[in-house]
């Protein structure tokens, strides 16, 4: 490595000093920091400038989602249909949405570690919910990437306000097929390691902090062969009157928790470049559960004990971006050589911007000391005191006698240059052409479905996450009994953690579909927003006071297509939350996820995961999706439309592409509608129509082993849609109901102005039957069939 | 114990670090009507808090100081340090019960089977599908035990179990015992794990102390079955009522 000199170098040494410590920071960005030593009339050390390259990293500052944007949308002939300039473009789709929908239930939006919104209607407590990505880790040591993602979104729960008690974990991964033979680059890892590195990261993890994971999905695409998308999610509860933090200069900056080390040194950084084929796994953090579970003991108890003013967690960046925002309006002196080490071979700097797991720093007054450092004694968590807030506006970082860094605040935190990308958003050439099916073939074609990794039952993962500790977890991952039926939405009750004697909980779901991604970015917003609440709905959470997260992820936002792709979806991604009217209220984003091997490149489509939360007024009366008794009638509320686009029919046989669009205004009003049903006790299950389509889901709720017989003919008589698209189609929004028969009658009056109709009925004994207009297509026992779908993944 | 008929049962719930069951076991204990407090070992090894102040006490799941070694055995060596505080309560027939880790720890402190000088008889070793699970599982009561938290509930039923280490595993002499003098209090009816004679959950001699891996916490009202059925109380419930009815 040679020297840091900024001062009179050029363009060219600048970049090339750049490429070679990994800053990732660009041109304009290394011409600013050289005029602000060249006005000091003295060199950078290297901390700074490691503390300014993680400071204004993407992965820190998200500047190709705040930044100006040059947007250019093309119709299929190459037309330009729509020009636009962003100057923000995150806050010109997402956070206007929120901001136009100005809903008086959410009491964080945007600005701390995770959203928040009320549990009820005057409640003393709140919701918290963050979802975050750990993508670049995952790819190249998945169990160590898996595990420090938990770990870092439970942080942002813990350092959200003064600290909140999470309740729920959430997982949602993208991968290749596991069981599919790929010609993978040397040095990278097969599907099969990445997946079972993965799952068991977020098991050993999650179990150990005591959080339920309870809520997730699991997506398999080619596109994700080099880059597995893995979001991870958590929500938590919190005292209202805990929400707000304050820095109090002349306070003790504190650090509880695990020790710093050399592990994870440029995680930020590194999170902001195409993985390549030499990438080191050394930027790869390592996990301690044990040590964050006491760092969330002893943190609840100091939080309620009021014996520190703010917090917040350690994460991309370590020290520096944790103090350094935390200071950001006062200003901070940090004595580094009293930070805990893991061991003395580490560089100034390194301690500094080490993203070593499990610390969060909190803002003590000095008389509060000694009663941390008892609880800490207690527990076994290890605590030191590293510096002290000041209101000089200044970052001051000695290690022993030697000043390290000394930069302006506003420099450091204001002074990021915004760079226009350029956006060419062009629609791909869709064919709409209606395909047949045979009544012969349904029955092989339906087996195939139910077995595709993408239908399947998830069951072999999810029965390795303690999905039931906390004692609140009321809807599971999987409903009956037996848990057989897989279910919409998790719901949580509160009261194990507020105290309170009430029934009142909240439910978590989400959404996402890189299928129709493919096809179209735009349209495929819609339909993550549209299915992340229609989850909600399938339990009667109330969608009225809900919100949704934003985790974005794209390939490299340099290239003008993924940009165009990606501005696409935002837009549309903004519009969908104001015609559903559920808010964003936090989000996150992850960019270069594409990887070049032997000269080609791989890239991911923009890939939206929704999460949604909303509160359950009272968990007892949830609706579960397991069909319950004979007699009762099924109902599907919802448009049957035309397309094949997306289907899991077409990835397997054929069909053509076409993605009907839907209109989510009018979809929220009958979601209402059957909320209000629910409430009325008309309706005893309910269950979305999502991968596979509606014959997929009416199985799953039969799972239970119970009968059911399904008729066709009405479908396609009334939305005039084929065999295919009507069995097996996934375009529409979609529900099924099982309605209470000694209530049918007043349902159908209450729910008449809704899309609405019956499509059969549960039967005695357990056979699936699908009719024809009287004839019999297919029938089969539910059992056989169960045994097909609960097929193991890895 | 007629004397604390108007008082009380006072509950430890003690845990260490890595023990995270312990707020829904204290809830339980509370909805019965257990002054309960929730203990670090720290504060019975430091002489903060005394066992003797307490009629029952719980060690709920977790993973106790990350569950290195082997499960509970770090927990238990430090409960062993506390040997003669915990044998009075053994043998003064106050109530314990051990859930899942706290079962691992009654196994790896000699309580469960019970030892004179607490050494250990038996083991819970790793499931044998390899590695945790978490689901609801049939069990069976056995009526004939002696265990008191088991008293007069419905024999068979659905409880959750989240565990990589269920096994139970003991040679046929110690197997014999527990079969002979029924302290096989809980039993699996389709063994998810793999333990010797489908064993669940065991009691003592007195039937006193009492360690499980299923999670009756967890069943402590109707709502947190996966099936929604219409009764009011979870199975769960019972467990707890038990121990708070027996020292009252």
């Amino acid at each position: 490595m040679r020297e840091i000199k900024f001062i009179g170098s050029n363009e060219k040494t600048l970049v090339s000093m750049n490429k070679e410590y990994g800053w990732s920071l660009n041109l304009k960005e290394l011409l600013m920091v050289k005029d602000y030593f060249e006005k000091l009339k003295r060199e950078p050390t290297r901390a700074e400038i490691e503390t300014i390259a993680q400071t204004w990293s993407e992965h820190c500052k998200h500047k190709t989602f705040s930044g100006p944007v040059e947007f250019i949308w093309k119709d299929r002939s190459g037309k330009i249909k729509m020009k636009k300039k962003f100057d923000n473009l995150f806050k010109e789709t997402i956070v206007y949405a929120t901001k136009k929908l100005n809903k008086k239930y959410c009491l964080s939006v945007f600005k701390d570690n995770a959203g928040i919104i009320e549990l009820y209607p005057g409640s003393k407590w709140g919701i918290c919910f963050k979802a975050e990505t750990h993508n670049h880790p995952c790819a190249i040591e998945p169990y160590g990437g898996a595990e420090t993602g938990v770990g870092g979104v439970i942080r942002d729960i813990l350092g959200v306000g003064m600290g909140a008690k999470p309740v729920i974990d959430t997982d949602i991964f993208c991968f290749a097929y596991p069981d599919k033979k790929y010609d993978i680059g040397k040095g990278f890892l097969t599907p099969h390691n990445i997946i079972s590195g993965v799952v068991s990261g977020v098991r050993d993890y999650g179990n150990k902090m005591g959080i339920p994971t309870a809520n997730g999905a699991v997506v398999f695409d080619d596109s994700y062969i080099y880059n597995p998308l893995v979001y991870v999610g958590s929500a938590g509860l919190i005292p209202k009157d805990k929400i707000n933090k304050k820095v109090v200069p002349q306070s003790l900056i504190v650090v509880i928790g695990g020790r710093t080390g050399r592990d994870g040194i440029g995680g930020a950084t590194f999170s902001s470049a195409d993985i390549e084929e030499e990438t080191s796994s050394s930027h790869v953090q390592i996990g301690n559960a044990i040590n964050e579970k006491k760092v969330l003991d002893v943190l609840l108890k100091a939080r309620d004990m009021g014996l520190y003013t703010a917090v917040t967690d350690c994460g991309a960046g370590g020290f520096s971006s944790a103090i350094g925002e935390l200071a950001s309006d006062c200003g901070a002196e940090v004595w580094l050589d009293k930070a805990l080490l893991k061991d003395e071979n580490i560089e100034p700097w390194e301690i500094w911007v080490s993203e070593s797991q499990e610390r969060m720093v909190l803002c003590v007054p000095e008389k509060n000391l000694n009663k941390l450092k008892e609880i800490c004694e207690m527990e076994e968590c290890e605590f030191c005191v590293v510096g002290r807030f000041t209101d000089t506006k200044k970052l001051e970082v000695y290690h022993k006698k030697n000043k390290i860094i000394d930069l302006d605040m506003k420099f450091l935190h204001a002074g990021l240059v915004q760079i226009a990308k350029k956006a060419v958003y062009k629609e791909r050439k869709t064919n709409y052409n209606s395909i047949s099916i045979k009544n012969s073939e349904i029955p092989e074609r339906f087996k195939k479905i139910i077995s595709d990794l993408n239908v399947c039952s998830k069951r072999s993962i999810v029965e390795q996450y303690d999905h039931e500790v906390i004692g609140q977890t009321v809807i599971k991952p999987f409903c009956s009994m037996e848990q057989r039926v897989p279910s919409d939405s998790a719901v949580i009750w509160a009261g194990n953690v507020t105290g309170e004697n009430n029934h009142r909980g909240f439910a978590v779901s989400c959404g996402i579909n890189s299928r129709i991604s493919k096809i179209s970015p735009y349209i495929m917003s819609y339909y993550v927003v549209d299915e992340a609440v229609r989850n909600l709905v399938c339990v009667g959470a109330d969608i009225t006071r809900g919100a949704i997260l934003d985790n974005f992820c794209s390939a490299n936002p340099n290239y003008e297509d993924v940009m165009g792709d990606f501005t696409a979806s935002a837009i549309s991604a903004s519009k969908a939350a104001l015609d559903i009217s559920m808010p964003y209220i936090s989000g996150k984003d992850s960019f270069y996820n594409q990887t070049a091997v032997k000269n080609r490149v791989y890239k991911i489509p923009t890939t939206l995961l929704i999460s949604a939360i909303a509160p359950v007024e009272d968990v007892r009366n949830a609706v579960s999706s397991d069909i319950k008794s004979e007699g009762n009638p099924i109902y599907v509320i919802g448009e049957f439309k035309k397309g094949m686009g997306g289907s899991v029919y077409r990835e397997l046989f054929k069909g053509d592409d076409f993605v009907s669009s839907i209109d989510l205004k009018k979809n929220r009003k009958y979601y209402l509608k059957i909320i209000e049903s629910m409430r009325k006790k008309h309706i005893l299950s309910a269950h979305d129509v999502s991968d596979g389509g509606f014959l997929t889901a009416v199985l799953e709720m039969a799972l239970c082993g119970k009968g059911v017989e399904i008729n066709i003919g009405g479908i396609k008589d009334k939305y005039k849609v084929s065999d295919a698209e009507a069995l097996f189609g996934e375009c529409g929004s979609k529900i099924i109901l099982e309605v209470d028969i000694r209530k049918e009658k007043e349902f159908i009056n209450f729910m008449r102005e809704a899309p609405m109709l019956k499509v059969g009925k549960v039967i005695q004994g357990s056979s699936f039957i699908l009719t024809d207009k009287g004839n019999i297509v297919f029938k089969e026992d539910v059992l056989k069939l169960r045994e097909i779908w609960e097929r193991k993944i890895i | 114990m007629g004397e604390k008929n108007n008082m009380k049962p006072k509950v430890i719930v003690l845990r260490a670090s890595g023990t995270n069951c312990n707020l829904e076991t204290e809830k339980a204990f509370d909805y019965v009507g257990g002054k309960v407090d929730s203990v670090h070992i720290n504060e019975l090894v430091k002489g903060i808090r005394k066992l003797s102040d307490y009629d029952i006490i719980a060690l709920p799941g977790g993973f106790s100081f990350g569950d290195d070694i082997s499960a509970g055995k770090i927990f238990a060596l430090r409960i062993k340090s506390l040997k003669k505080d915990f044998d009075e309560f053994v043998k003064k027939k106050k109530p314990i019960i051990g859930i899942c880790n706290g079962f691992q720890v009654l196994i790896k402190t000699g309580f469960l089977p019970y030892h004179p000088d607490l050494k250990q008889k038996a083991t819970l070793y790793l499931n044998d599908i390899g590695r945790f699970v978490c689901k609801w599982v049939r069990v069976k009561i056995n009526k004939e035990s002696p265990c008191i938290f088991t008293r007069g509930i419905n024999s068979e039923f659905y409880l959750p179990i989240a565990h990589g280490e269920g096994k139970f595993v003991a040679d046929e002499k110690v197997l014999k015992e527990i079969t002979d003098k029924k302290l096989d209090a809980l039993t699996y009816m389709d063994n998810p794990n793999g333990s010797y004679e489908d064993i669940a959950g065991i009691t003592n001699e007195y039937g006193n102390v009492f360690g499980l891996m299923p999670h009756p916490e967890r069943a402590f009202f109707s709502y947190l079955s996966p099936s929604k059925s219409s009764n009011k109380t979870g199975i769960g419930y019972y467990f707890f009522k038990n121990a708070v009815d027996y020292v009252k």
